[in-house]
């Protein structure tokens, strides 16, 4: 029974995380194809409705499980499985921001070359996701694996 | 290096004392989920926790911690007191 529920808990994190980015890059490739195209009523919409489930999504799996003020307490504050839990989730953190970092860099690289409308384009967006990415990847992946 | 699994009697040992687990967290300076994954064995402690552990409940460690599953304390301290009683014979 009591396996069944911290069960339910553990996948309505996961499902919270893909939810998170899941909604961050809907608003950021809807801001981009409207940037692109032009903007509009209904793209609005949908990049605000986007930003919306990114903040819902971020109370619900970070602030909600507390996993945020584990994930960036100070170690004296730590017992050492929690030291150890968050160490591990820094160092999966860095592989996943490292990997994500260096695509993006690449396809904005390659779209450059490919598109005569590159340069109207801000990065500003993106350069935010990353930071948001950078800030919230080590509680996803306590909230991904721990129990 | 992954270590070797650990089995403990923490879970019993806190039941029948009557702590929670908060209790206990606070007694031995963790979180309480801590406990929650000690008593799972899905946590091995390190040394000095471990013997904290021992301090709490007034056991040797080797009566809390071991790396074979552990039988139940009734039948451990009989064979004790069985060996105890054939030294003794002799």
């Amino acid at each position: 029974m009591m396996s069944e529920a911290l069960k339910t808990d553990k996948s309505k994190r996961r499902m919270g995380v893909v939810l998170n980015y899941g909604t961050l890059l809907l608003a950021l490739v809807c801001f981009y194809i409207a940037e692109i195209d032009t903007w509009n009523i209904p793209y609005a919409i949908i990049c605000l409705a986007a930003l919306a489930g990114v903040v819902y999504s971020f109370m619900q799996v970070h602030m909600k499980t507390r996993l945020w003020h584990l994930a960036h307490a100070r170690t004296q504050d730590l017992d050492e499985r929690q030291i150890q839990v968050t160490h591990e989730s820094l160092r999966h953190s860095y592989t996943c921001f490292t990997i994500i970092s260096l695509s993006i860099f690449l396809i904005a690289d390659l779209y450059k070359h490919f598109s005569s409308r590159a340069g109207e384009l801000t990065l500003m967006p993106v350069i935010a996701g990353l930071i948001y990415l950078a800030h919230t990847l080590p509680s996803s992946v306590l909230a991904w694996t721990e129990r | 290096m992954k270590g070797r699994k650990l089995y403990n009697r923490i879970l019993v040992l806190r039941k029948e004392r009557g702590m929670s687990r908060k209790d206990l967290a606070e007694k031995i300076g963790v979180n309480f989920q801590t406990v929650g994954y000690l008593e799972r064995e899905e946590y091995n402690p390190s040394l000095d926790l471990a013997f904290r552990i021992s301090e709490v409940f007034g056991l040797p460690v080797e009566m809390i911690f071991s790396t074979d599953p552990m039988k139940p304390l009734s039948e451990e301290l009989m064979a004790q007191r069985k060996q105890a009683g054939g030294q003794n014979d002799v």
